[in-house]
């Protein structure tokens, strides 16, 4: 469980845009291209919350 | 702030203050209240509800479906109990009780628990007709708009899947009554509305068409089971 679970991912739409999210190893992220946001995943926990995401650089 | 409510539920809920929670819980103050519960919370809460949490499983596994989005899992304490059938999302608004849910989903070695993320029950980012049914044990009174949570739960779960409650709702008559009314108003810092009346969940539709069923001990919780039509004009939530 310290990855998300890629069904879980294939479920999981920006809570923003309802766009597509993509999952940054590196960065334990996922990432909203189209809201500009990066959505922290904690211990393998996606925080799927606008105030507790990190706004990406244009 | 404790006396007004945040959101403004719409108007279905207006002239009908009676049903209406007195003093509004907002996230932050969910969130704290669940920060300074979560060490002590399986221990005082977890007991009186252990059997309407196992009630509300046990139905949840006797339903078809595979799929169950369990919303307010907190410290995980109805994970173990589903049925290895199932397989099970959990969210929850506390970061702090899903980190203690994480633990008891690696120290019982649940394989049957897809996921655990932070969300907001009413605004949740799963695709429409992700799950066969959903399970909100204890949450129906502690979100800011309990018709906006069903809204948000009709719309992840499939047409002809369910929906399930467990909660404690308004007494609405007797001894029980007065003591509620009077614990309402220290509702802040419970983190939870003594005072929640059931057709603040339910609109009188969807309460024909609903199963209540008394919980023991003495009838303290009730279990709420929703069978989810899909067609229905009603079924979708409009913002004032």
């Amino acid at each position: 469980m310290t990855d998300p679970d890629p069904r879980l991912l294939s479920m999981l739409v920006c809570p923003v845009t309802k766009g597509p999210l993509i999952y940054d190893r590196d960065t334990q992220e996922l990432r909203s291209p189209r809201a500009h946001l990066a959505f922290p995943v904690r211990d393998g926990i996606p925080i799927m919350l606008p105030e507790e995401a990190r706004r990406l650089d244009e | 702030m404790s006396d007004v409510l945040q959101d403004d539920p719409g108007p279905i809920h207006r002239g009908r203050t009676g049903s209406q929670p007195r003093s509004a819980l907002d996230a932050d103050a969910v969130r704290a209240a669940y920060r300074r519960w979560a060490s002590i919370y399986d221990v005082v809460f977890g007991g009186i509800s252990a059997f309407g949490r196992k009630r509300a499983v046990t139905a949840a596994n006797a339903l078809p479906g595979e799929r169950v989005l369990e919303v307010g899992v907190g410290t995980g304490l109805a994970l173990p109990h589903y049925a290895p059938s199932k397989r099970i999302t959990g969210i929850d608004l506390s970061e702090d009780m899903l980190a203690r849910a994480r633990q008891r989903v690696v120290q019982r070695q649940l394989g049957n628990i897809d996921d655990l993320a932070v969300m907001d029950a009413e605004a949740t980012t799963f695709e429409t007709a992700s799950f066969d049914i959903a399970v909100a044990m204890f949450v129906a009174s502690v979100v800011p708009n309990p018709r906006r949570l069903l809204a948000e739960l009709k719309r992840v779960v499939k047409p002809g899947g369910h929906i399930l409650f467990v909660n404690h709702f308004l007494a609405t008559s007797g001894p029980r009554l007065a003591v509620e009314r009077g614990m309402a108003r220290a509702s802040r810092s419970l983190g939870w509305h003594p005072d929640f009346a059931v057709d603040a969940l339910l609109p009188p539709e969807d309460l024909v068409r609903a199963t209540l069923l008394p919980v023991p001990p003495a009838g303290l919780f009730t279990l709420v089971t929703l069978p989810h039509g899909g067609s229905m004009q009603s079924e979708t939530y409009r913002d004032a």
